[in-house]
């Protein structure tokens, strides 16, 4: 009799299993196919194929925009991010020991650039900057790349910082520390996680950041998914697929550096 | 939370922050101001923008948006295509999340890890992959061949099937994420309760898990539906046309257009529907906290 009544939810079970195994397939499929096919040797795309070769990668190589706008966008996520630490930390600090109602407001407004599809943050920023003198440039990606980085750093520091107990910067100040030096030994060291997450999350959105950085590209300062696009609209050959790869595993690489570094609770945690 | 939050009038300065309290509020006078200006302010003049001052009257261009046939699809098109997303990515991934949680077990964090890594790889990357699998002679049309369950290679792409598994491919990761939390806090016991008194394993879920769980699919369902309404690289590299959205259509309509004040109120439309998702998330997180 039980015997019969388990059966059911064990095959239940077996079936969930399966399904989410075909999940993770569904998942990993196409990104694996594109670093796949980025190896191969024919002249177009196709999967599967015969033969691998690095031809791809020389052709990205050769690819003077490929090459430029990846490292415009590296630069470009970094200075952002850097520019949104200096902004968001401090910011976090005060909204973190601030409970009232014009705080919470606050906060709501300093993440908010994160909920706001891109496209309308750039394409309404195009116009005002150029309303200030401010034309399609580096400095205008610059600016509204630091709007959207602001918020994720600002998001995971706060989370961050609430729990850290208010105690622990009292302590240092009853000890005679001062104010900054209480904030780089105690609340700095508390905090940096938090920091170190919102800065990984604000550059892996920046370097794929399409809608924000579309608006504001001249034909010598653009970023690479902008280029990538309009390759692939005109061109459809694995050159996408190496450098895609390489983006992703540049990607890998400052995760694990993050990862190394302070760990990944911060991310998870969230 | 609460003990700390009645005891914290009463003690001194709060230290740590680098600042005397007095002077304190200065530290978000920078973000504040940055944000103003280069968020709010452009956000604002694009609603002004938006407002006409031609003969037609102030809301000319959202009445064209609105009556216009060819327009309003766009609008409608929108919300259906969001909805569908966001309904497909709660069913795929419903299942997962209830797996991770109560059978994964060691394995659970290493599949956290596989679901946060394609969020690492560009969404050009994943519509090109799709393109790859989906193409004539590509590895999906093989299969069907090769299963003998069609003659001759289907058109997989550039139609609305092929948009909404890439959606779904970009989004669902959101919506298992969002659930996962909620359902690890379900009390087991219920469940068991529900079982000893006579209950099926589908009524259990449906009349005692899945409404326990509520609060993970109302966050991940407004979450994915925000991202998928503001979204066009999927549509515009899958869809070829089948599918026009309104942040596709802006996009597409970007250089193209001399009508600056329409282009802005269709930036305008999206934004108050975004905003409108989020004042429902404001007032669900306000009311639990309210509850407790």
């Amino acid at each position: 009799m039980s015997a019969h009544r388990f059966h059911p939810a064990r095959w239940g079970w077996a079936l969930l299993g399966l399904y989410t195994v075909l999940f993770f397939i569904f998942v990993f499929a196409p990104i694996a196919v594109v670093v796949a096919v980025s190896f191969t040797a024919e002249q177009g795309v196709q999967f599967p194929f015969k033969g691998t070769s690095m031809q791809w990668y020389a052709r990205v190589w050769e690819y003077k925009p490929f090459v430029d706008s990846l490292l415009t966008s590296l630069y470009l996520a970094l200075s952002s991010a850097v520019a949104a630490i200096i902004f968001a930390v401090p910011a976090a600090l005060w909204l973190g020991r601030s409970q009232n109602g014009i705080a919470t407001g606050v906060a709501s407004f300093l993440l908010a650039p994160i909920a706001i599809p891109a496209l309308i943050i750039g394409m309404s920023l195009l116009y005002f900057l150029s309303s200030i003198g401010i034309g399609v440039s580096f400095t205008a990606l610059f600016i509204a790349h630091t709007v959207v980085s602001i918020s994720y750093v600002m998001r995971t520091t706060l989370s961050v910082y609430r729990n850290v107990s208010p105690s622990l910067g009292e302590a240092a100040a009853v000890l005679g520390a001062g104010a900054t030096r209480t904030f780089i030994h105690v609340t700095l060291p508390l905090i940096a996680p938090g920091i170190f997450a919102g800065s990984l999350f604000a550059i892996l959105v920046s370097l794929d950041n399409l809608a924000l950085s579309y608006f504001f590209g001249t034909a010598n300062v653009t970023t690479l998914p902008v280029v990538m696009l309009s390759y692939m609209q005109n061109q459809f050959d694995p050159a996408i697929a190496a450098i895609s790869t390489i983006q992703m595993v540049i990607s890998i690489v400052l995760l694990l550096i993050v990862e190394k570094t302070y760990g990944l609770r911060a991310l998870t945690t969230q | 939370m609460q003990a700390t939050a009645t005891l914290r009038p009463a003690r001194p300065a709060l230290a740590g922050t680098g600042a005397p309290r007095s002077r304190r509020w200065l530290l978000i006078v920078p973000a504040l101001a940055f944000l103003i200006l280069f968020f709010a302010i452009p956000l604002l003049q694009n609603a002004g923008r938006s407002l006409g001052e031609n003969d037609a009257g102030v809301f000319a261009n959202y009445i064209k948006l609105l009556t216009d046939e060819y327009y309003l699809k766009v609008v409608v098109e929108t919300l259906v295509v969001s909805f569908n997303s966001t309904l497909l990515s709660l069913i795929v991934g419903y299942p997962v999340a209830y797996f991770m949680v109560r059978r994964a077990g060691r394995l659970a964090l290493p599949m956290l890890f596989l679901l946060v890594t394609p969020l690492l790889t560009s969404i050009i990357m994943r519509t090109f992959g799709w393109r790859v699998l989906f193409a004539r002679r590509g590895i999906v049309n093989d299969f069907l061949m090769w299963a003998d369950l069609i003659d001759r290679p289907l058109n997989l792409l550039n139609g609305p099937m092929s948009v909404y598994v890439g959606q779904v491919h970009v989004l669902v990761p959101f919506m298992v994420l969002s659930i996962i939390p909620v359902l690890r806090a379900v009390d087991l016991r219920l469940e068991e309760s529900a079982r000893v008194l006579g209950a099926g394993a589908l009524k259990t879920f449906f009349l005692i898990t899945l409404p326990l769980s509520k609060d993970g699919i109302v966050t991940g369902v407004i979450l994915v539906f925000m991202l998928c309404a503001g979204s066009f690289v999927t549509q515009l590299l899958l869809g070829n046309g089948s599918i026009v959205t309104l942040p596709l259509l802006i996009f597409q309509q970007f250089s193209l257009t001399q009508d600056i004040g329409f282009a802005s109120a269709m930036g305008n439309l999206l934004l108050l529907l975004v905003l409108a998702c989020l004042f429902i998330q404001l007032r669900l997180t306000e009311g639990k906290r309210g509850n407790k």
